[in-house]
C-alpha cells in the first residue's frame, strides 16, 4: 500500500481523550493537571490517580521531555509505518510518560537520557501527531 | 515511579494456603503433530478441541473419572460455560482465568472448601486462526489499554512493549545483547532434549547475534512461538491428593503483587522492570513456604519474550540487582548450568501455551518424568510470571 494513502492508526477516543486531541490539533497540547494535588496525568482520565479528585484542569505542557527508551521496528505492521521506523518513550517535564516517535533522526545507543522537544507532525492523511525531536 | 515495601508483603503473608492443594494429574495436546499440520495449512482443531484433548490426558494421568471433578477453571480463550458443557462437568465451583490466576484461584477455592478436585483446562487455536498480537486489532486491547493506546505512533505489538523494556534495562544495568542471547541459547539446549518441543535445533550466541531484529533490540530468537494446543491440570485438596496418587505435587505457596500505576505508559516495565512487585511476591511465597532461592532446583519463567528471564533472576532474588547479565554468562541457566531455567524450552522453543505448559513442566520435573532433560533430584520448582504487571511467585514441591 502507498504510504500517502495509508491511514494513521486511529487513537483511542474515550470521553476524556477528546480534549487532548483537540489541543494537539491546535498545536498546543494540554494534559489534565489535578487542582487538588498538582499531579499531571497521561493518558487522560476521569480522576486523579494520586488523590482521586475529579477537579482536573486542562493545562498546556512545556514540550520539554527526556528519552527513557526506544525501539526500531524492522518489520511493517501498519500501512502508515513502513519499516524501519522508531518509537520512543519520553518522560515529560511535567512527570507523565508518553510513547511517541523521534522525529528527524533514528535513535541510537546514546539516545537514552537525551533532551527532546515536542513537535507537531502532520501525517500524509492529515492526522496531527505529537512527536519529539532532539533539543538543540 | 512505583514504590512497594517488601515488608508489606511479609507482614501480610497468610500461612493458610501453604500446601493446601496438590497437582494430581497433567495432560497436553499433541503440540508437535498439530504444529506440523498447521504448517501444512490444516486446521487440526479449535480451542475447545485442544482443551478437551488435554483434559482427557490429564484425567488419564490422574487415573480418575470425570465425575470426581467438582470444580472447573477455563483458560482465557474458551468460554467457561461452553467448556463446561463440552467437558460434561456440572461443578459446585468454577471460573475463568489465565494460567497463574487459575492455579492461585484453585488453591483459594480448595482452601476455602468450595471444591475438592478442580480441573484447570486451556485450549488455544491462535496459530490456525491467526490471532493478532500486534496491529490495531491486537488481542487483549479491551482489557489492557497499553496494547492499543500507542497505535497512532506505530507501537502496538507485544514485542514492542518488551523491546522498550529491554532497551531501558540494558541502559540501567549495563546488560548486553550477547547476555540476552544466553536465554534463547539455553532454552534451545533444554528443548533439544524434549520430544514435546516444537523448536529443537540447538543455537549459539553467535547465531543469536547474527539473527535479524524484529523490533530492535529484540531478535527473532527472543520471541515466543505462536502455535495451537491445549494443557490441563487436575488440582486436589492436599489430603485427598495423597489418597489419589503416590506422586502428588504440592503447591507450597503462592505470592502475588501487582503494579498498576502508570501501566498504560509502561512505567512499571521501563522504570521499575517490575522489580518492587517481584520482590513483594517473592517475599510472600518465601515467607509462607520457609523456602528461598537457594532451595529451588529449577526456575520456570513466563517467557513470552526472553527479557522476562533476567528480570525474574533479579526480582526473585537469584542474583543481585544489576547482576543478571553476569549470572547468565557465568552461572548459566541451560543444561549443565547452575540454575536450570525453563527446562522444557519455554515459550521460546517448546510451546506457547501462555504459562500453562510451564505448570505441567514443574509437575513432571518433580515426579522425575522428564527423560533426557530431567534435573536430578528436583525437590522444589519455582514458577514466576509478570504478565501486564501481575507478579506471581508459585512454589511447587514434593
Ligand atoms: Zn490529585
Amino acid at each position: 500500500m502507498n504510504a500517502i494513502e495509508a491511514k494513521t492508526p486511529k487513537p483511542v477516543m474515550g470521553l476524556y481523550d477528546k480534549p487532548m486531541w483537540e489541543s494537539i490539533n491546535a498545536g498546543a497540547m494540554r494534559l489534565q493537571r489535578c487542582r487538588a494535588c498538582s499531579k499531571w496525568q497521561y493518558p487522560p482520565g476521569p480522576a486523579c490517580p494520586q488523590c482521586l479528585s475529579c477537579d482536573l484542569e486542562w493545562t498546556p505542557v512545556s514540550g520539554r521531555a527526556r528519552i527513557l527508551s526506544w525501539v526500531v521496528f524492522h518489520r511493517q505492521y501498519l500501512p502508515a509505518y513502513p519499516a524501519p521506523y522508531n518509537s520512543i518513550a519520553v518522560r515529560l517535564e511535567e512527570g507523565p510518560t508518553m510513547i511517541t516517535n523521534l522525529e528527524g533522526a533514528m535513535p541510537d545507543a546514546g539516545s537514552i537520557g537525551k533532551d527532546v522537544r515536542l513537535v507537531y507532525v502532520t501525517m500524509p492523511d492529515g492526522v496531527v501527531l505529537p512527536r519529539f525531536s532532539l533539543a538543540e | 515511579m512505583n514504590h512497594v515495601q517488601p515488608d508489606y508483603a511479609r507482614k501480610h503473608a497468610s500461612p493458610r494456603n501453604k500446601r493446601a492443594a496438590a497437582v494430581v494429574g497433567v495432560g497436553h495436546s499433541d503440540w508437535v503433530g498439530d504444529w506440523a499440520r498447521c504448517r501444512n495449512g490444516e486446521r487440526p482443531n479449535d480451542s475447545y478441541g485442544y482443551a478437551i484433548d488435554a483434559f482427557r490426558n490429564a484425567l488419564k494421568d490422574a487415573d480418575i473419572s470425570r465425575d470426581e471433578v467438582d470444580g472447573l477453571i477455563a483458560g482465557p480463550t474458551t468460554a467457561y460455560e461452553r467448556l463446561g458443557e463440552l467437558t460434561g462437568i456440572n461443578p459446585r465451583w468454577g471460573g475463568q482465568a489465565d494460567a497463574v490466576l487459575a492455579v492461585s484461584q484453585a488453591v483459594m477455592a480448595i482452601e476455602a472448601g468450595y471444591a475438592e478436585v478442580i480441573a484447570l483446562v486451556y485450549g488455544n487455536d491462535q496459530r490456525s486462526v491467526g490471532t493478532q498480537y500486534g496491529g490495531p486489532e491486537a488481542m487483549g486491547g479491551g482489557a489492557f489499554l497499553s496494547y492499543v493506546y500507542h497505535s497512532p505512533w506505530g507501537l502496538t505489538s507485544q514485542g514492542a512493549l518488551y523491546a522498550l523494556t529491554l532497551q531501558s534495562f540494558k541502559h540501567a544495568r549495563g546488560f548486553t545483547e550477547a547476555e540476552m542471547g544466553e536465554v534463547a541459547v539455553a532454552q534451545r539446549g533444554w528443548s533439544s532434549m524434549n520430544p514435546n518441543a516444537i523448536m529443537r535445533k540447538r543455537i549459539t550466541v553467535e547465531d543469536y547475534m547474527a539473527s535479524n531484529y524484529v523490533c530492535e533490540p529484540l531478535h527473532l530468537y527472543d520471541y515466543c512461538l505462536i502455535n495451537d494446543g491445549g494443557v490441563a491440570l487436575i488440582i486436589a485438596e492436599a489430603g485427598r491428593a495423597k489418597r489419589m496418587t503416590e506422586k502428588p505435587v504440592f503447591i507450597e505457596s503462592v505470592g502475588r503483587f501487582d503494579l498498576n500505576r502508570g501501566a498504560t505508559s509502561l512505567e512499571p516495565r521501563i522504570d521499575d522492570f517490575y522489580l518492587p512487585a517481584q520482590q513483594a511476591a517473592a517475599a510472600q511465597s518465601y515467607e509462607l513456604s520457609g523456602l528461598g532461592p537457594k532451595d529451588m532446583d529449577i526456575l520456570q519463567v513466563y517467557d513470552s519474550f526472553s527479557v522476562h528471564v533476567p528480570l525474574a533472576l533479579e526480582g526473585y532474588g537469584y542474583c543481585g540487582v544489576g547482576e543478571a547479565g553476569k549470572f547468565l554468562r557465568e552461572q548459566g541457566v541451560g543444561p549443565g548450568g547452575k540454575l536450570p531455567v525453563n527446562t522444557g524450552g519455554g515459550h521460546l522453543s517448546e510451546t506457547y501455551m501462555q504459562g500453562w505448559a510451564h505448570q505441567i513442566e514443574c509437575v513432571r520435573q518433580l515426579r522425575g518424568e522428564c527423560g533426557e532433560r530431567q534435573v536430578a533430584d528436583a525437590r522444589h520448582v519455582h514458577y514466576t510470571s509478570d504478565v501486564a504487571g501481575k507478579c506471581f511467585s508459585i512454589i511447587y514441591g514434593k
